[in-house]
C-alpha cells in the first residue's frame, strides 16, 4: 500500500502538517521542492491540516502516516496507551507568548488579574495553564480561534500568540513592541518544545528506516531553507498564494527567521527530542492535565537509546 | 607671440550674443516657473485628490450607514417589538430582497428562540436560508467580538463559508432580551462591491485609490496582490519605508492628510491623500504618482522650452538675414576699398541704401575715392616737381662741395701751414662754409661762416660768400675790410635778409702774424704745442648782412710755432644729447683739452667724432663745420 501510485520505488508517505502553509513548515516544502525526499526514497504527499483530534484519529485509522503534534499534545494523546511515538522533534523551543496592551493598564503579570485572556481552543495550552497556575493569576479564559482581532478590538485584554506568527500580525496591525506587555513563556521555565513528527508505534516497527529518512530529509530541507531564506520565502509565498491564504513577505521572512531559533538553536540539537524536555512536558501534563499513566521516555521516543 | 583671435562674422556674433542672453532668460524663467508653479500645481492636484477621495468616502459611507441603519432598525424590531422568529425572518428576507447592497444576513438568536442560527441570502434572484450546523461560528470575529463587548462591530473582511462563500465585511450587533444578549444579528456587504467603488478607474484615472481596514490591512487596491495580503505596516517592513508605517498609523487613527511616500514599495514615489470613513474605522486614500502631479508643470516647461527654441530660431534667422543685408554691402565696400588700396582708383564703389549708415558709408567711400584720386594726382605732380628740385639741390650740393677747398696736406703747397676742413650739412646742402685761399704769396686767408637758416637760401648766401671773398681779397687785404665789403654786398643782395656770422683771418705766412675779425661768430680756439688752449672770444661786429656800412674791427695776434687754430660753427657747440642738453663751449673745450692729435686732420676728425658721440640718439641736427690749421708745426715734415 505504500508503494508509489506512479509505480516508482519510492515509499509513499502521507503527512499532515499541523497548520495551513506558512514559513513554519518551510523545511518540509523545501525538501519537497528540491527533491530531497525523493533522494531518500520517499514520496511525501501533504494532506490538508486537521485539528489535532482529527489528525490523531486519521493516524489511528491509517489515513495518514505521519502527524504533526506539539509535545504536550502528543504526551496527552498517549494518556491511555501508547498511540503515537515521536520520530523527530522539529521544534526545540516553546513559542507561546502572552501579550497585553499597556494602554489597557497591563504592564506586569499582576495586571493580568481579573482580565480576559484569549486562548486557543483547539491546541494544548498546558504551558499557558501552568504559567497561570504557578503565578496564581486570576484571569478569565476566553477560548478563541486564530484571529487577533478580538484582542485588537479590546474584546479580550490578553491574548496568546506564537512569537513567529500572531505576534507579528499584531506588529503588522500597527502595534509597536513598546505598546505591548509581553510574557515569553520560555523565560518562565516553561520551555516545552512544540511540534514534532509522530507515527503509530506499529508503523515505526515496520518502517524504521522510512521514519529515519523522513526526519533526515526534513532536516536537510530546513538546512537548505535557512541557508537560502529568500528562495524559501518565495516558495512559501507561492504555496500560500496557490492556497488562497493571505500572506506577505515581511511576515513570512520574520517567521522563517524565528523558525531558525526554534528548529536549530544549536547545530547539535536538530530533530532530537531531549529527555529533559520530555520530562518537563510529562511533569506539566501530570500536574495540570491529570495524566495518571506512567509514560516512559523510551516508550515515547524510540530513538531514546541512540 | 599673442594668438590672433579668429574673426567671426557679424551674424555669428549677433546670434551667439542673442543665444547667450536667451539662455540666461530661459533658465531663469524655467526656475521661476518650476518653483512658483509647482507648489500651486501640487496644491491644486492635492485639492483634486481630496475632492475625489471625499466623494468616494461619501458613497461608501452612504452604503455602510444605510446597512448600519437597517441593522439597528432590525435590532430594535427584534428587541422591542417582540416579533417571533418566523416573523423576524420574513422581515429580514424583505430587507435582503429590497436592498441590493446587503449581500447576506445572518441571525444567530439561539439563546432566545432555540432555533438554529441561519444565514439568509439571495442567489440568482432566489431567496436562500441555510441553517448553520457547524458551531465554530461562535469563535468567529463577527460573533465573538460583539458578543463579548456588547457593542456593534464592523468586521475585517472574511469569507463566509456558510453563506455564498464570498469575501464580505459584516456589521454585527447583539440582540438583547431583558438586558442580556439573546443573539447576534449580522449584515454582510460583499467586499468586491466596495472594492469596485474605490478602485473604479473611471473615477480614479489619476492614481491608485485604496481602502485600509482598522488594522491597516489593504482591503481594496488596484493591485490585487496587495489586497488582504498586505497592511500598510507590512509594506513598511517589507520595503523599509517608515513613511508607510506613519501613513498606516495615521489612517488607522482616523486622521486625514497628505503624505509623501518614497520610491520603493508599491506606493512608489507618490503623494497620498487619506481620509477616514465616518461609519467604521476604515480609511480611504489615493496615491498619485509624483510624475503625474508634475505632469502639467512638465508640460508647461516643455511648451516653454519649445517656444524658446522657436523664438531663438526665428530671431536667429531674422538676425542672419538682416546681418547679411548689412554685411554684403560692407563686404562689397571692403572689396572696393581693397581695389582702391591696390591702386585701382577708378573702381566702382557699390551704393547701398539698405540703411542710413550704409548709405553714409558708401557716400563717404565715394568722397574718399574722389579725394584720394585728386590727392594722388597732386602728389604725383608735387613728387615730380620735388624730384626735379631735389635733382637741382643735389647738383647744387655738388657745386657747393666743389666751392670749398678740398683737403690737402699743405694748402697751395705752403709748407708752413697744414689745414683740414670738414663741412657736414644737416640736409643735402648747407648754410655753413669754410674757405681758405692765398691773397698773395705771403698772405693766407681763411674764413668760417654760418648763414642763418638752412637749405637753398642759406646755400645761396654761402655760395655768394665763398665766391665773393676770394675775388675781393686782393683789393681789400685786411680782414675787417673784406668783411665790411661782404656785409655791404649781402645787405644789398640778400633778398631773404639772412644774416651771416663769420670769422675771417689773414695770416702773414712769413711772420706768423694773424689779423682776424670775428663778426658775431663763435670764438677761435688756439691749441698750443704744450696742449694749452687759448680762446679768443672778442667779436668785432654783429653778424653780417643786416646793417650796411658796419664798422668792423680786427685784432692781430702773433702765432707761435706749432699753434693749432680751431675754427668751427655753432653746429658744434649747439650739438644736443638725448637729454636735449647743448654741448656748449665748455663741452667743446673739454673735448679739445683731451685731444692727443698732432695734425689738423686728426684734430678735426677726433673733435667731430666726439661731437657725434655726444649727440648720438638725438634727433636734433644742424650744419657742422670745422676748420683746423696749424702753423709751422714741428711735426711738419716728420709725419708727412
Amino acid at each position: 500500500m505504500h508503494q508509489g501510485a506512479s509505480g516508482s520505488d519510492r515509499f509513499e508517505i502521507r503527512f499532515s502538517p499541523k497548520w495551513h502553509p506558512q514559513a513554519q513548515f518551510a523545511g518540509i516544502y523545501m525538501a519537497i521542492e528540491k527533491g530531497i525526499y525523493d533522494q531518500y526514497g520517499l514520496d511525501v504527499i501533504l494532506a490538508e491540516p486537521f485539528s489535532s483530534e482529527e489528525a490523531l484519529t486519521k493516524l489511528d485509522l491509517g489515513e495518514i502516516d505521519i502527524g504533526h503534534f506539539d509535545l504536550s499534545q502528543a504526551i496527552l494523546a498517549n494518556r491511555d496507551s501508547s498511540h503515537i511515538v515521536n520520530i523527530g522533534q522539529i521544534s526545540q523551543k516553546n513559542s507561546v507568548m502572552l501579550v497585553g496592551k499597556r494602554s489597557r493598564g497591563i504592564s506586569s503579570i499582576r495586571d493580568f488579574n481579573n482580565k480576559k485572556l484569549g486562548i486557543w481552543r483547539r491546541t494544548s495550552h498546558i504551558v499557558t495553564e501552568a504559567f497561570i497556575k504557578e503565578n496564581s493569576i486570576n484571569i478569565q479564559q476566553i477560548p478563541i480561534d486564530w484571529s487577533v482581532n478580538i484582542f485588537i478590538q479590546d474584546a479580550v485584554d490578553v491574548i496568546n500568540v506564537m512569537r513567529y506568527n500572531e505576534y507579528y500580525q499584531l506588529l503588522q496591525a500597527g502595534f509597536s513592541e513598546e505598546e505591548l506587555f509581553i510574557v515569553d513563556l520560555c523565560d518562565w521555565d516553561l520551555d516545552i518544545p512544540d511540534e514534532g513528527f509522530y507515527v503509530r508505534p506499529a508503523f515505526f516497527r515496520e518502517h524504521p528506516e522510512v521514519c529515519r529518512s523522513f526526519l533526515q530529509a526534513t532536516i536537510d530541507g530546513w538546512l537548505y531553507a535557512f541557508s537560502h531564506p529568500d528562495e524559501a520565502v518565495d516558495l512559501v509565498l507561492r504555496i500560500m498564494q496557490d492556497a488562497n491564504i493571505r500572506a506577505n513577505r515581511a511576515h513570512q521572512s520574520w517567521m522563517l527567521e524565528k523558525m531558525k531559533d526554534i528548529v536549530m538553536p544549536s547545530a547539535s540539537e536538530i530533530g532530537i527530542l531531549k529527555r529533559e524536555d520530555f520530562d518537563k512536558a510529562l511533569d506539566l501534563s501530570v500536574k495540570y492535565s491529570n495524566l495518571d499513566r506512567k509514560i516512559s521516555f523510551e516508550e515515547f521516543y524510540p530513538y531514546a537509546a541512540d | 607671440m599673442p594668438q590672433i583671435k579668429e574673426e567671426r562674422s557679424l551674424a555669428y556674433q549677433l546670434i551667439s550674443f542673442i543665444f547667450s542672453v536667451m539662455l540666461v532668460i530661459f533658465f531663469g524663467s524655467i526656475i521661476v516657473t518650476r518653483v512658483l508653479y509647482s507648489r500651486v500645481m501640487l496644491d491644486s492636484q492635492l485639492d483634486n485628490m481630496r475632492h475625489l477621495v471625499h466623494e468616494r468616502i461619501y458613497l461608501i459611507d452612504g452604503i455602510l450607514e444605510k446597512v448600519e441603519a437597517l441593522a439597528r432598525t432590525s435590532q430594535d424590531l427584534a428587541t422591542n417589538h417582540r416579533l417571533d422568529s418566523a416573523e423576524f425572518d420574513r422581515y429580514l428576507q424583505n430587507l435582503l430582497t429590497d436592498n441590493s447592497q446587503i449581500h447576506s444576513i445572518c441571525l444567530a438568536d439561539q439563546f432566545k428562540s432555540k432555533a438554529a442560527p441561519r444565514v439568509m441570502y439571495t442567489l440568482r434572484h432566489r431567496f436562500h436560508k441555510r441553517e448553520i450546523k457547524n458551531m465554530d461560528y461562535r469563535y468567529q470575529d463577527w460573533f465573538q467580538i460583539p458578543y463579548i463587548t456588547g457593542k456593534a462591530y464592523w468586521t475585517e473582511p472574511w469569507v463566509d463559508h456558510e453563506g455564498k462563500g464570498e469575501m464580505v465585511i459584516s456589521y454585527s450587533l447583539p440582540l438583547y432580551e431583558s438586558g442580556l444578549i439573546s443573539g447576534l444579528l449580522r449584515f454582510d456587504i460583499e467586499l468586491k462591491y466596495l472594492q469596485g467603488l474605490i478602485t473604479d478607474r473611471s473615477y480614479f484615472k489619476i492614481g491608485d485609490s485604496f481602502l485600509v481596514s482598522s488594522t491597516g490591512t489593504i482591503v481594496a487596491h488596484p493591485d490585487q496582490r496587495l489586497v488582504m495580503n498586505q497592511s500598510l505596516f507590512s509594506l513598511a517592513q517589507e520595503y523599509n519605508q517608515d513613511a508607510l508605517a506613519k501613513l498606516g498609523a495615521a489612517m488607522t487613527s482616523g486622521e486625514n492628510g497628505f503624505v509623501k511616500i518614497g520610491s520603493s514599495s508599491p506606493f512608489r514615489d507618490s503623494w497620498v491623500y487619506y481620509q477616514p470613513l465616518s461609519s467604521n474605522l476604515w480609511s480611504a486614500g489615493i496615491a498619485i504618482d509624483q510624475t503625474y502631479l508634475m505632469q502639467e508643470i512638465n508640460l508647461i516647461l516643455l511648451i516653454q522650452t519649445i517656444a524658446y527654441i522657436i523664438m531663438f530660431l526665428t530671431i536667429s534667422l531674422l538676425i542672419y538675414v538682416r546681418a547679411m543685408s548689412v554685411s554684403r554691402p560692407l563686404k562689397a565696400l571692403a572689396e572696393a576699398a581693397d581695389r582702391i588700396g591696390s591702386g585701382d582708383f577708378n573702381s566702382q564703389i557699390p551704393q547701398s541704401r539698405s540703411s542710413h549708415e550704409l548709405a553714409t558709408l558708401s557716400h563717404s567711400f565715394t568722397t574718399m575715392q574722389t579725394s584720394l584720386k585728386e590727392y594722388i594726382n597732386t602728389l604725383r605732380i608735387t613728387t615730380e616737381e620735388k624730384n626735379k628740385i631735389r635733382g637741382d639741390v643735389i647738383y647744387a650740393s655738388e657745386i657747393q662741395t666743389k666751392l670749398i677747398p678740398s683737403n690737402t696736406a699743405h694748402p697751395f703747397g705752403i709748407r708752413d701751414i697744414r689745414a683740414h676742413g670738414i663741412l657736414e650739412p644737416a640736409g643735402d646742402i648747407g648754410g655753413d662754409l669754410y674757405h681758405y685761399f692765398l691773397i698773395d704769396e705771403d698772405h693766407f686767408c681763411f674764413v668760417v661762416a654760418d648763414v642763418l637758416g638752412k637749405g637753398i637760401v642759406a646755400a645761396m648766401a654761402m655760395t655768394m660768400v665763398s665766391t665773393l671773398l676770394p675775388s675781393i681779397a686782393p683789393y681789400y687785404k685786411r680782414s675787417s675790410a673784406m668783411l665790411g665789403e661782404l656785409n655791404n654786398f649781402l645787405c644789398r643782395n640778400n633778398i631773404e635778409s639772412n644774416f651771416v656770422t663769420a670769422f675771417l683771418g689773414v695770416l702773414e705766412i712769413s711772420t706768423g702774424k694773424l689779423e682776424y675779425s670775428n663778426c658775431g661768430h663763435v670764438p677761435l680756439f688756439i691749441r698750443k704745442l704744450d696742449k694749452s688752449l687759448h680762446t679768443y672770444r672778442e667779436t668785432h661786429s654783429t653778424a653780417l648782412g643786416v646793417f650796411e656800412n658796419l664798422d668792423i674791427g680786427c685784432d692781430t695776434i702773433q702765432l707761435d710755432i706749432g699753434d693749432e687754430l680751431i675754427l668751427f660753427t655753432d653746429g658744434i657747440t649747439e650739438a644736443m644729447n638725448v637729454r636735449d642738453e647743448f654741448l656748449g663751449m665748455k663741452g667743446l673745450e673739454k673735448i679739445v683739452n683731451n685731444l692727443r692729435s698732432t695734425s689738423p686732420e686728426d684734430t678735426a676728425k677726433n673733435i667731430l667724432n666726439d661731437v657725434h658721440n655726444y649727440a648720438r640718439g638725438s634727433s636734433h641736427k644742424d650744419d657742422i663745420t670745422l676748420l683746423v690749421l696749424d702753423y709751422k708745426h714741428p711735426g711738419i715734415g716728420i709725419y708727412d
